[in-house]
């Protein structure tokens, strides 16, 4: 599905990722390590937000650093679903919880259900706890029906019993998921756990 | 269209401060395009106006008229062409009791309505007083060869008359100092058919004047229908006389002091549209930062830029457009304060719109662009280190404006301004002193800035309001920079639109002044200077004699300056008081650049100049003064006037009311064309107009700087006051933080505008050949009404800044 080889990232003279290889399997992998092991900037390599100094990213066998952003963008926007850590960057805050659901791309509200979110589809996003909005952030990157779900310390900013809400979404995720975090929790439900040293 | 953009114009309503910032963006773009577009075409009918208000009523309408060289009966058949001819004899000597003296015959519709009657009245003759009183005609007196008797004795008309008869003038009022015969007052008949019944020796040379009456068109488009319309009239009419067309010439004035006022407007437009924006591309930016999060999850679910900014134009779009409207709707109703008049040619609103709507689309082309770019630069690519900071804008900015210095102290106006032309505003003479004042904006936010960094060091605890004050300034450096950058233009512009404009009206007047040497002059016979006619005692402290030599004038030392327009009175008459007269030379003041060595001028003893002074009433430049005493034969003076401090109206009543006769009259308020004026007026007012738009703009952006910053003014000013702090110590520090913006912004607009339209006003000239030249008006009242604006301003500034203390609650402080 998703395939790193030699991957690297620079930002001036700091080298944040270096010659990072690995295939995303299906089920969870979650990459772990300390802050400032280069999780989240090979997250957002592997999701294509951002291109690599160095490297390759394949995607579904196409290598992508050839590509121009358009072309990124549209294999990006079939292909990876992406859910930010800070829950309320995932929805638009103003539209409803049904909105943002149809804006990602659900015919209808049934994943309400299985988020646990029934009765909400007209409230506001502000009215929902974080853990609300972060099952629901997960279930709008479902309802765009890509190929992986990549989510960037998903329950870094949630109290213990919202953090848990959020695990039980994520392994019942039905596509394969890259997760980045230093949750034990987290790495405990992972079918592959990469872990970065810090550099 | 997905539903985050469907959406998005509902999302606006989520932040009331983007939507309002974004109306008045292009509130105030729209009025300034709108503005202009109605200030440049006011501009025309206000020229117009200018122009029909120095013609005479009768004269607006293209006119025939032919001079003593028609038979009479030819005169009469040709005067029934037009609704208001009037028909003339030759000057002849009509005889009523073998008596005859120099007159004219005449007839002109309802003339005997608009004359004054001294005895009689109804049908038959009516002669002037001067007539009857020389040829001792009464009323019932027949003219001797005509059954036409005299029914009526009028007052003769006199100088200045009244619209009815003022395209009559030159025939009608007689010059009672000229020559037997040469002029007359007219004897009237009370129907056109009586002109038949005169004698014979009035039967040709006749002259006869064709007039249109017509309401004065009010814009350019009905004047040059009219002329079009009148002249295919006069041709139709196929009479052999000289048609007389002032519209044409008042059009063509009108239409060049249009079109320079406009294209004086267009640079400035150009830069103020340019501004406006930039400011829309800012409000887009912050729009972009505010929606940060909703736009990268929209790109991270593929959404490209551009489809991105018109996220962003979707949701400002709106705001946008009313702006633009309401901006056009304000330079309407606010154009009796701003322009040069209120009639606007047939469309021109029309135009105004198209402008408006052009600027609103190039608005959201600009946020679609912006947005876009930031959406870009955000995601897809990391930011440059470009840092425009770095760039010392003043010293560029200060490079152009001594290039403007260059080009005005060269050009004035603009190349080779003659008499009569109208100034076509070069653009260095505009932009020179706005240059200044941006130089010194910019160098001053430079200055604050680095004040600001440095004022970290600054311990003024024992000062605590200051210390605060300080504190608070530091902490938002940019909005406080930003807010400067705006007053001190804001200010500058307002003082140099406000002193060139007013420097022209002042140099007008002063221009008018020494042209005419009084506010109103007359010439009069020399039985004045020799003493034979005594002046009424109305005229007495208010008007002067005066004798005109060529190159000399004679002054009554005593008088003099009761009545002249001169700069300081008290040292003209202790100059003109040493002007005794010793032997045979006559002591004079040497005016300007005449010959300093002494020197006869025909009738006048030798003058031998004892002083100087660089210009003077009537000689302007050049010329010899001496007193009235060093005169000793009065005839032998070219010209004898009456110069008053009066109007010129109570100066001819004065004189009718005594019988003293007078001739060529002037008037100071009209003997000088002012189009010229008014058109640099016209143009440097709406460069006021502009900074009263900034001083707006300046003063919502402090308004709203402290408005944003509410919640940390609340939480800061009322833990403070919970320390300790007295609340008037609080209400000291926001009045200095505020009121050191203020004033800053105050004193360096105000001394740069001075500084720079003291030096460019004397070069804006539009008459050079004339002294003196245009000077800075008394800036004392501008001055102080900005500054009472800028204290009010403060004022509401630190009231709204402490309300967010006075009103914080203790959960918000906790929060």
């Amino acid at each position: 599905m998703i395939r790193a080889c030699g991957v690297g990232v620079n930002y001036g003279p700091v080298r944040a990722v270096t010659d990072m290889s690995l295939t995303i399997a299906p089920g969870l992998t979650v990459l772990s390590g300390p802050s400032g092991s280069g999780k989240s900037t090979l997250l957002r390599v592997l999701s294509l937000v951002e291109r690599p100094s160095e490297g390759e990213v394949f995607i579904r066998d196409v290598a992508t650093s050839a590509l121009s952003w358009a072309e990124l963008r549209s294999l990006r926007r079939k292909e990876i679903a992406v859910v930010f850590q800070n829950p309320a960057d995932n929805l638009i805050t103003h539209l409803t919880v049904a909105e943002n659901l149809h804006a990602a791309g659900a015919p209808d509200l049934a994943l309400l259900d299985q988020l646990g979110l029934d009765g909400s589809a007209t409230w506001r996003i502000g009215a929902l706890s974080g853990g609300q909005q972060q099952r629901l952030a997960f279930g709008c990157a479902l309802a765009r029906g890509a190929s992986v779900v990549v989510a960037d310390e998903p329950t870094s900013q949630l109290d213990v019993r919202s953090a848990d809400l959020v695990l039980e979404t994520l392994a019942s995720l039905p596509v394969p998921a890259l997760v980045a975090s230093h949750d034990p929790r987290l790495v405990s439900l992972a079918d592959l756990c990469i872990p970065l040293a810090a550099s | 269209m997905q539903l985050p953009w469907r959406a998005a114009p509902r999302a606006a309503l989520s932040s009331p401060l983007t939507l309002l910032v974004s109306i008045a963006t292009t509130l105030l773009l729209g009025f300034v395009v709108a503005a202009a577009v109605l200030h440049s075409s006011s501009a025309g009918s206000a020229a117009l106006a200018y122009q029909q208000d120095r013609m005479c009523p009768h004269t607006v309408h293209p006119s025939l008229v032919g001079k003593e060289d028609l038979p009479l009966s030819s005169a009469v058949s040709m005067s029934s062409k037009s609704p208001l001819s009037a028909v003339y004899t030759r000057i002849g000597r009509p005889d009523f009791n073998g008596l005859a003296t120099y007159g004219r015959f005449g007839y002109r519709p309802e003339a005997l309505a608009h004359l004054t009657v001294l005895q009689g009245g109804g049908t038959g003759l009516w002669v002037p007083q001067t007539i009857a009183t020389a040829a001792h005609v009464r009323v019932g007196d027949r003219l001797t060869g005509s059954p036409l008797v005299v029914s009526a004795i009028y007052a003769d008309l006199a100088h200045p008359v009244s619209g009815w008869w003022c395209s009559e003038s030159q025939t009608v009022v007689p010059n009672p100092l000229g020559g037997d015969g040469a002029s007359t007052s007219v004897i009237w008949v009370s129907q056109v058919s009586d002109l038949a019944l005169l004698p014979s020796a009035f039967s040709s040379r006749a002259s006869v004047s064709l007039r249109f009456p017509v309401e004065p068109p009010s814009t350019l488009a009905e004047a040059e229908a009219l002329r079009d319309k009148g002249n295919a009239l006069l041709t139709s009419l196929r009479l052999p006389l000289t048609r007389v067309d002032g519209l044409s010439s008042a059009i063509a004035a009108a239409r060049t002091s249009e079109r320079n006022v406009s294209s004086a407007l267009l640079p400035l437009v150009i830069i103020s549209v340019l501004v406006g924006l930039a400011g829309v591309g800012t409000v887009t930016v912050q729009w972009a930062q505010r929606r940060h999060s909703e736009l990268r999850l929209l790109w991270v679910r593929g959404a490209s830029p551009l489809s991105l900014g018109l996220r962003g134009v979707l949701e400002l779009g709106l705001p946008l457009v009313a702006g633009g409207l309401l901006g056009l709707l304000a330079a309407r109703l606010l154009l009796p304060l701003y322009g040069p008049g209120v009639v606007l040619a047939s469309g021109t609103l029309w135009v105004a719109l198209g402008f408006v709507l052009a600027v609103v689309l190039a608005s959201l082309l600009v946020t679609v662009l912006v947005a876009g770019w930031r959406v870009h630069r955000t995601f897809q690519r990391r930011a440059r280190s470009w840092r425009p900071a770095l760039v010392p804008w003043e010293l560029v900015v200060g490079l152009l404006a001594v290039l403007a210095w260059v080009r005005l102290s060269h050009n004035g106006l603009g190349p080779a301004l003659k008499s009569g032309d109208l100034p076509r505003i070069d653009v260095a003479a505009l932009t020179f002193p706005l240059l200044v004042v941006l130089a010194a904006a910019l160098l001053g936010v430079r200055l604050l800035r680095w004040s600001l960094v440095w004022s970290h060091r600054v311990r003024w605890w024992k000062v605590p309001a200051a210390q605060l004050a300080l504190r608070r300034l530091a902490a938002a450096a940019g909005p406080v920079t930003g807010v400067l950058l705006v007053g001190v233009l804001a200010v500058g512009t307002i003082a140099v639109g406000s002193s060139v404009a007013g420097a022209q009206q002042s140099a007008l007047d002063s221009k008018s002044g020494v042209f005419v040497g009084a506010n109103s002059t007359v010439q009069v016979s020399q039985d004045i200077a020799l003493g034979r006619v005594a002046l009424p005692s109305s005229l007495q402290g208010n008007t002067t004699l005066v004798g005109l030599s060529t190159g000399a004038l004679i002054v009554d030392p005593a008088t003099f300056t009761d009545a002249a327009v001169v700069d300081d009175a008290s040292s003209v008459r202790s100059l003109l008081s040493g002007l005794h007269r010793t032997g045979e030379i006559a002591p004079a003041l040497r005016i300007g650049r005449a010959a300093d060595k002494e020197i006869q001028i025909a009738g006048l003893p030798l003058l031998k100049p004892v002083a100087a002074l660089p210009s003077f009433p009537k000689l302007g430049t050049r010329g010899y003064v001496l007193s009235r005493e060093s005169v000793p034969a009065a005839e032998q003076v070219g010209s004898w006037h009456l110069w008053s401090s009066l109007p010129l109206s109570s100066l001819t009543s004065s004189l009718q009311a005594a019988g003293i006769s007078y001739t060529n009259v002037a008037d100071r308020a009209r003997v000088l064309d002012g189009l010229p004026f008014l058109t640099v007026e016209w143009t440097f007012g709406f460069v006021a107009a502009i900074g009263f738009v900034l001083a707006v703009v300046a003063a919502v952006a402090l308004l709203l700087a402290i408005e944003v910053r509410r919640r940390q003014n609340a939480v800061s000013g009322a833990l403070s006051t919970r320390m300790g702090m007295r609340p008037s110590v609080l209400w000291s520090s926001h009045l200095l933080e505020v009121g050191t913006l203020a004033s800053l912004a105050l004193a360096i607009g105000a001394v740069a505008s001075f500084v720079s339209t003291g030096f460019a006003v004397p070069r804006l000239d539009p008459a050079p050949w004339l002294n003196p030249a245009p000077v800075l008006p008394n800036l004392v009242p501008l001055l102080g009404s900005m500054v009472l604006c800028g204290v009010l301003v403060v004022v509401v500034a630190a009231w709204l800044a402490l309300r967010g203390v006075r009103t914080a609650r203790m959960g918000e402080l906790l929060r």
